[in-house]
């Protein structure tokens, strides 16, 4: 009746006949049989161990630069940073800065004004 | 950077924040964390979380912080040298369900069963290039600069477009995906999405569908080429794994086989995209978008109007979600672009340059948005002036495609990235 209506019964059923033939074909794999399969990852670069920088022997009289990376809240966090070192480290100097460029991007002009007049930093990092 | 530092992270992030720090040589950098989130807090529990506890170390935040800028270096933390990272045997044998089962658990895989990339099988599959298998590819990584790339050779990308279900012919697209260098699975906390744009004879070579259904599964390259994407992206560089490599707090389901767009050039009024982009129509090219995803378009205003509905208008609507981080890719039936240059664009140029001069936000509204300081930098700029959304017209991107079973377009908030062409993989 369908036939006679231009319409495969295929249609309807929601698959075609070709693959039904197909599928009754198929031989199934041996589940027990071993095969070898590759490695599909690509290749990381050497990590090149960065020593640390040498650790002040004592905050007092130092100047900290709070170093915010652009997320969201970082610079109000800082400043409560900076709060606290007021009210229990008073030697302490603080100063705020926003790193330039994208989260991840080097900021040298910044580097350089650390090293210049600073001797320790913070770095906010997260939201 | 030459001076002792403290990082401050949130407890959310501390496996990206520990390897990462690892993959960039200070596996032991002395970072301190706080609890989640900072944004939205007061000050008062801002600084409530600084008289608090490291929530890994379990010591007090504030020693923590001090502690990690005057304690001595111990002699692990001033060592040099360096050292290659493995990423396991070559090859894996065992049976076929517990291959599957291995490359599953082991974060290879899009969580479905894959194709076994066999010696024979990968030899088919690199029958579909001249290139040779150890010729470097490009690079990737799970957010440039914020992650070490990783590079991948021809034979590698073959590996990963075997697993897709990839067909030889397939290759040479995927390799110029491979090569534009983009994941599709960024890291962000954002839940990116991820489009490819192909353009050229290469659509019909291998019988890609422009038509009806377009962007959903009904064509195996479609499905195929957009799986491999997330496939390579997964095993070339990294990227996709949760909470080190992959942060988006909701995910997104296009991740899976990402927006797969062959323009259906043959029913678009205009040029194509890659032909935009200074290609010959008769070269076969892959274009990538990056962004936060697509949705739909029906709830315009103005696809009411009789007898053109004002689909210019409609999209200018339809664009209003969007944030300035990412530009527009806008996909539009056949019947809509036929509607369009009735409505007089002439163009794809002079439709975005009407979108650039119309698509407007007040300062006021982009002041209350996350992206203010990108819309409103200068604080001097009235509440009730109205501000474009993008600088320039070319931040809108417009490709034709589907079936005209119904004059229907969506629109992504997504940035057009790279050309790559698809010819120099064959």
């Amino acid at each position: 009746m369908l036939s006679l209506l231009g319409v495969s019964p295929a249609l309807l059923a929601g698959a075609s006949a070709k693959a039904k033939e197909k599928s009754s074909s198929t031989v199934a794999p041996v589940a027990s049989a071993k095969i070898t399969a590759l490695n599909p990852k690509g290749l990381p670069p050497p990590v090149q161990l960065v020593p640390m920088a040498p650790r002040l022997a004592s905050l007092d009289g130092k100047t900290i630069f709070l170093v915010s990376d652009g997320f969201p809240g970082a610079d109000h966090f800082l400043a409560q940073v900076g709060l606290w070192f007021q009210k229990n480290m008073p030697s302490v100097k603080t100063e705020y800065r926003l790193k330039a460029g994208q989260f991840a991007d080097d900021d040298p002009k910044l580097n350089a004004e650390i090293k210049a007049s600073g001797n320790a930093v913070i770095m906010a990092i997260g939201h | 950077m030459g001076f002792p530092t403290a990082p401050l992270v949130t407890i959310a992030f501390k496996d990206l924040a520990k390897s990462n720090a690892a993959s960039r040589g200070m596996p032991l950098e002395r970072i301190c964390f706080t609890p989640h989130p900072v944004w939205g807090k007061t000050d008062a529990e801002m600084y409530a979380y600084l008289e608090g506890n490291d929530p890994v170390s379990g010591k007090p935040l504030m020693k923590e912080i001090t502690d990690a800028l005057t304690q001595p270096l111990t002699a692990d933390e001033k060592k040099t040298g360096s050292f290659d990272v493995s990423t396991g045997p070559p090859t894996y044998t065992d049976t076929a369900d517990a291959l599957q089962q291995y490359y599953l658990d082991n974060g290879m895989t899009d969580f479905m069963q894959i194709v076994l990339p066999t010696d024979e099988r990968l030899a088919a599959m690199l029958k579909g290039t001249s290139h040779k298998p150890d010729e470097i590819v490009g690079k990737m990584s799970p957010a440039r600069g914020s992650y070490p790339d990783w590079q991948f050779t021809v034979k590698q990308v073959a590996i990963n477009a075997v697993m897709a279900g990839a067909k030889p012919e397939y290759l040479p697209t995927i390799l110029a995906i491979a090569e534009t260098g983009l994941t599709s699975l960024s890291s962000s906390t954002n839940s990116f999405a991820t489009a490819a744009v192909i353009n050229g004879p290469v659509r019909d070579t291998l019988n890609m569908n422009y038509g009806i259904g377009a962007m959903g599964p009904f064509a195996q390259p479609n499905a195929a080429i957009g799986r491999a994407w997330t496939m390579l992206s997964r095993n070339l560089s990294n990227s996709g794994i949760p909470g080190q490599t992959y942060l988006g707090t909701l995910g997104n389901g296009v991740n899976y086989n990402n927006l797969i767009i062959a323009e259906n050039e043959k029913n678009s009024p205009w040029p194509s995209f890659s032909v935009q982009k200074g290609f010959k129509p008769e070269e076969n090219v892959v274009s990538v978008f990056v962004g936060f995803s697509i949705s739909q378009g029906q709830g315009g205003i103005g696809l009411g109007v009789k007898p053109v509905p004002q689909y210019d208008q409609a999209i200018a609507y339809n664009c209003i979600p969007f944030g300035p981080l990412f530009n527009a890719l806008i996909v539009l039936d056949p019947l809509v672009a036929q509607g369009l240059v009735e409505l007089g664009y002439k163009s794809k140029e002079q439709l975005a340059e009407w979108l650039q001069k119309n698509q407007t936000i007040s300062a006021k509204n982009a002041r209350s948005t996350l992206f203010a300081q990108r819309w409103v930098p200068d604080p001097k700029t009235p509440d009730d002036q109205m501000i474009p959304y993008y600088q320039k017209a070319d931040a809108y991107n417009f490709v034709v495609v589907g079936g005209q079973t119904n004059p229907y377009h969506m629109v992504a908030n997504m940035s057009y990235r790279v050309s790559i062409s698809i010819d120099k993989w064959a």
